[in-house]
């Protein structure tokens, strides 16, 4: 077995006073997509931005490809390939989506790569080329997810977190999210984090599942038995 | 009929100078939301170095209000380094930066009151001539004014949309968070606009100071106008300033016609009061907190 | 000789400017910077009455005082609805109108010249025209402010202005009228800025426009900033270092026009270095107030027994009926209806944005229904302030707890006692022993409230210094303490460790048994299970289900629905 992508380990944060997350264990393999539940509250958000460097952990290490990043900064974190997709449509709303794409890639500076990159978005999102010059926030709520995910493969990332991506999504959209995420991850070798709520359709996307409760984690592995619902309850 | 071409042309001057004000004034709150009220006093000693470097010293205009700009974006990024980033960084609300900026404000104009004396100054042999279209007149400082404006929103629009730092600054006038997280360093980019916001105010301070001629404590009335023409136009949109601030200039001439002279000073802050207290979220550009 | 004298006369008027603003700035937490035009007011009416209308003292001050505190009113209107960097820049703005005012009009105030030949004060057929004659005057008010002020800042009026300075809708939820907070502590800041302008007029027989500009506000800020906000004898002290301190310059012979701006920048700079080194200011705020010489361990015994009256349990309270809410389009809540039963506790639960905080601010007028009605034992309480709906026995807590975090732990619950005549400026001057009895209770059963959640140890530390779990068990008791029938809890335990939670579960079950009637909010199932008799699933705004804990966690159909 290879070394993991990216490693937590006994990650612990706080909101001031309030004890978020209580010595947490996570690993990324590469190519991998692990999915991570949890109930609202549960610290999940505050997981992935710590992660991503927007927030100070207590305690704890967090490993990318081998070495310590705690303390880095989220540009530093973006330079060297990881990517994150916040809560709620992370777009500029007053940009256009072009530039949405372009702002996406603001770690590149060699701008010979950002016509093949926008090609390589605009392929897998092709309403976002027909779309190109209008205004992020006047896109609806599931181009606006995929505007978000195209910012995020505009750097060529090696690992994507995503947060919550179905959220105030229809259904049937949220269906075609979780394949594009499959999508990207066959297809560029992409390791993903993938918090989600919606268990139905994100399980079954899911190589590993890690389930977070009250900020430590309670289950940690294959999705198979997290398939029956009332079992999943007795586990909130 | 004449009286009121002139007080429109009027009204298109003055609000051609609010309209920069506002550029720069709210170039800095939109992208950092920091209320910097020692603007003002930045905008005036902007006009005291070009009254030196085109006064006394005799250096050719161009040149002295790159010197008053020059000037004006340390001292904006002086402020912001020393003072705003310092209580961010603590956690201080925006409301403890705004108090911290009225101190900041009331050193200013008083160190420029007792460098420059009280009495105003202005520049011999730049009055230029006076010009006529049909019963409307107006100077060639005037038409500086004007072109000015003309000149410089489309140059900083330009930047702003296609120059990288640019970008930059509106992404995080759009969303600070997101401009974090796709690698913007958002410190850097606060500098940025703190410097350029000042050294904008170097244009208005530097063709007013050749019209009217600088006194210390011209900054309040500036720093208000913009804020006004800022929150009018609405925050985020440069469009929205400039408009604004021509807005605020035509009110105070066409308010000339009702309103005794003494009174043109207070309209804005009577506009401002109604606007804020009625409809905060401004009159033009969309509500974004 | 007469130079010291007439700088103590100055150190007088400026403490009493400084007191009254740190009341509106330090206590209320009200940032209107508009102090030098109630100064203005004050002076100005004064001068406009003694010359013009030769009225005699003590006519023009109290004149002034009423005018003064009626502007002040005025003033508190925009206050209402603006708060932060916006009333700031709006206040300077009506300084600057007022200002306007003040130098064109000419016929009333003598425009740019002002307004001379104001008569000094007599005493006993002695004009008090000299700093030594005036200054026992000048004293004598600045000590009168300083009472006024103090007794005002803390009584239990000034402990409510607090709670709404650290936070608007905590003081909200534990039914103080931030309303009428706001007017009264408006009157007064401005009432008595006019006394020190009443002063002015009488002392230099003379006011002018350029006394009161916006350098004077900042200035008098300074003061208050540089005392510490929430300190009035910080403020005393703040206003005798910045008249005293940069008079001491002038010996250093500058230019007159130079000496007075190199005080303005000293000020500024002070401002600004308190601001960026020490926010608190030079002497911090005395955290616990007036209440902590009554915080002896003899306070604690008695008045405890009727914390919990038990209330007869089973009967209908709290319900909402068809209560619908949408934001922008979006129903938040559509067609809710709950209703609530004394001495049961009732979970709701349901997916992320089913709608279970807005059906607490519906239930608690915090959010105004768009259609439905609300009702406690039957009678219709929606369209009630939130602060009024608390008074009615229904009180709530947020996921947020919006603790009064600079206040002692004790008057974090002190205030939240309902009934407090002392919260009546009338009362706190002229029923003072009233006040003080009840004062003397309110601490006891305060300190029982404490004793319920096992906090009355912590009584005297500042809420910010609690760690999570006690904060949590503050909020609880701050509930508690509002005397409620009807307890709603947001998420009262998310966050905690299983040794809270093992803490926190009785002391839930306790407030049922006595007959409240319990409601929470929770995400752990596991908790729900162990503490609800009831439990209502929502989604989409409305109740899908109603039944046991056990039930409702079986049903697979909402488990899908919980899960997506």
């Amino acid at each position: 077995m290879s070394a993991p992508l990216l490693e937590v380990r006994n990650l612990s944060a706080a909101h001031g006073k309030k004890p978020c997350l209580h010595g947490i264990d996570l690993s990324l393999m590469p190519g991998e997509l692990l999915l991570v539940l949890g109930h609202n509250g549960a610290g999940k958000t505050t997981l992935m931005r710590t992660i991503f460097g927007l927030h100070r952990p207590s305690a704890g290490q967090i490993l990318y490809q081998g070495r310590d990043i705690v303390g880095r900064r989220p540009a530093e974190n973006v330079a060297a390939g990881i990517a994150y997709v916040p809560q709620g449509h992370g777009v500029f709303r007053s940009l256009s989506v072009r530039d949405n794409l372009l702002l996406g890639a603001f770690v590149v500076t060699d701008r010979a790569r950002l016509a093949p990159r926008l090609d390589v978005v605009f392929g897998l999102f092709p309403v976002l080329k027909e779309r190109e010059r209008q205004i992020g926030g006047t896109l609806s709520g599931g181009q606006q997810q995929m505007l978000a995910i195209g910012m995020a493969l505009m750097h060529e990332p090696a690992a994507i977190i995503l947060d919550e991506p179905s959220l105030g999504l229809a259904p049937n959209l949220v269906e075609r999210v979780m394949e594009t995420v499959v999508g990207i991850k066959t297809a560029f070798s992409t390791s993903i984090i993938m918090v989600e709520q919606n268990v139905r359709l994100s399980l079954p996307v899911a190589d590993r599942v890690a389930v977070i409760k009250t900020g430590r984690k309670i289950y940690d592995g294959d999705p198979g038995p997290l398939g029956d619902k009332v079992e999943l309850m007795k586990l909130f | 009929m004449s009286l009121f071409l002139q007080l429109f042309v009027n009204g298109l001057i003055g609000g051609a100078h609010y309209a920069l004000l506002a550029v720069g004034f709210g170039l800095i709150f939109a992208t950092t939301r920091i209320v910097h009220f020692a603007y003002g006093p930045i905008y005036t000693i902007a006009a005291y170095v070009a009254w030196v470097t085109a006064g006394p010293l005799h250096w050719p205009l161009p040149l002295a209000m790159l010197a008053a700009a020059m000037v004006a974006a340390l001292l904006g990024v002086f402020s912001y380094q020393f003072l705003y980033r310092p209580i961010e960084e603590r956690q201080g609300s925006t409301l403890v930066v705004l108090i911290a900026s009225l101190g900041l404000f009331i050193v200013l104009e008083n160190l420029t009151g007792i460098v420059f004396g009280t009495g105003g100054q202005t520049v011999a042999g730049f009055e230029g001539g006076i010009h006529f279209i049909g019963p409307v007149f107006f100077t060639t400082v005037n038409v500086w004014q004007i072109v000015s404006v003309l000149i410089l929103v489309p140059v900083l629009a330009v930047f702003l949309r296609r120059a990288r730092p640019g970008k930059a600054i509106l992404a995080m006038t759009d969303n600070a968070e997101m401009a974090r997280i796709v690698g913007i360093d958002t410190v850097k980019v606060s500098m940025l606009v703190f410097a350029l916001g000042s050294a904008i105010s170097a244009v208005p301070a530097t063709l007013i100071l050749l019209r009217d001629g600088a006194n210390p404590s011209m900054g309040f009335l500036a720093v208000f106008i913009a804020f006004v023409a800022v929150v009018v136009g609405g925050i985020g949109s440069l469009r929205g300033a400039v408009a604004g601030g021509f807005a605020l200039g035509m009110i105070e001439s066409l308010g000339l016609w009702q309103i005794p002279t003494e009174w043109q000073n207070s309209i804005s802050f009577v506009v401002l009061f109604l606007v804020v207290l009625l409809r905060p979220q401004g009159l033009f550009g969309a509500a974004r907190r | 000789m007469d130079y010291v004298l007439h700088i103590l006369v100055m150190v007088c008027l400026y403490s009493i400017l400084a007191t009254s603003f740190n009341l509106l700035i330090g206590f209320a937490g009200l940032f209107a910077l508009s102090q030098a035009a109630f100064y203005a007011f004050g002076a100005y009416a004064t001068a406009i009455l003694s010359v013009k209308l030769g009225l005699a003292f003590p006519l023009p001050l109290t004149a002034a005082i009423l005018f003064t505190a009626a502007v002040g009113i005025l003033v508190a209107l925009p206050a209402i609805r603006i708060s932060g960097d916006y009333l700031v820049i709006v206040t300077l703005a009506l300084q600057v109108i007022a200002l306007a005012v003040i130098v064109n009009w000419h016929g009333l105030t003598g425009g740019p010249d002002g307004i001379r030949g104001v008569a000094p004060l007599h005493f006993l057929g002695l004009p008090l025209d000299t700093p030594r004659r005036f200054l026992p005057v000048a004293a004598l008010a600045a000590a009168a402010g300083f009472l006024i002020a103090w007794r005002l800042a803390h009584s239990p009026f000034g402990r409510a202005l607090r709670a709404m300075r650290e936070n608007e809708a905590g003081a909200e939820a534990v039914g103080k009228n931030l309303l009428y907070m706001k007017v009264v502590v408006f009157a007064f800041s401005a009432g008595l800025a006019a006394v020190a302008g009443s002063l002015y007029a009488h002392y230099f027989t003379y006011v002018g426009a350029d006394g009161f500009t916006i350098e004077q506000t900042i200035y008098i800020l300074a003061m208050v900033i540089l005392g510490g906000t929430g300190n009035l004898w910080g403020s005393v002290a703040g206003a005798a270092i910045l008249v005293v301190l940069p008079d001491a310059l002038q010996f250093i012979h500058l230019p007159v026009e130079i000496a007075d701006k190199s005080r303005l920048v000293i000020y500024g700079v002070l401002l600004m270095a308190v601001l960026r080194f020490r926010p608190q200011g030079l002497l911090a705020a005395a955290a616990a107030g007036g209440t902590r010489g009554a915080l002896t361990p003899l306070a604690v015994t008695q008045g405890g027994a009727g914390l919990l009256d038990p209330i007869a349990p089973g009967e209908a309270t709290l319900s909402g009926a068809k209560l619908a809410r949408a934001f922008g389009g979006i129903r938040a809540v559509a067609d809710l209806s709950i209703a609530l039963t004394s001495g049961r506790i009732t979970g709701l639960i349901g997916p992320n944005g089913a709608g279970k905080t807005t059906a607490f601010n519906l239930l608690t007028g915090f959010l105004a229904p768009d259609e439905g009605e609300v009702t406690l034992r039957g009678r219709p309480i929606n369209g009630l302030k939130a602060h009024r709906i608390v008074g009615a026995g229904v009180a709530r807590s947020f996921q947020d707890l919006r603790l009064f975090a600079r206040m002692s732990v004790l008057e974090n619950v002190l205030v939240a006692l309902p009934r407090q005549s002392g919260d009546r400026i009338g009362q706190v001057f002229f029923r003072p022993f009233r006040v003080a009895r009840e004062e003397r209770a309110n601490i006891a059963r305060a300190m029982s409230v404490l004793a319920f959640v096992h906090l009355d140890g912590k009584a005297g530390e500042t809420a910010d210094s609690l760690s999570y779990a006690e904060e949590k068990l503050l909020s609880i008791a701050r509930l508690l303490a509002t005397g409620a029938e009807v307890l709603l809890f947001d998420e009262p335990l998310s966050g905690l460790d299983p040794t809270t939670l093992t803490e926190i579960l009785p002391i839930l079950r306790e407030l049922a048994r006595s007959g409240r009637t319990v409601c929470i909010i929770e995400h752990n199932l596991d908790v729900i299970k162990e503490l609800c008799d009831e439990v209502c699933f929502l989604d989409e705004g409305r109740i899908l289900a109603i039944g046991t804990p056990e039930r409702l966690m079986t049903d697979p159909e909402l488990a899908t629905r919980y899960f997506k």
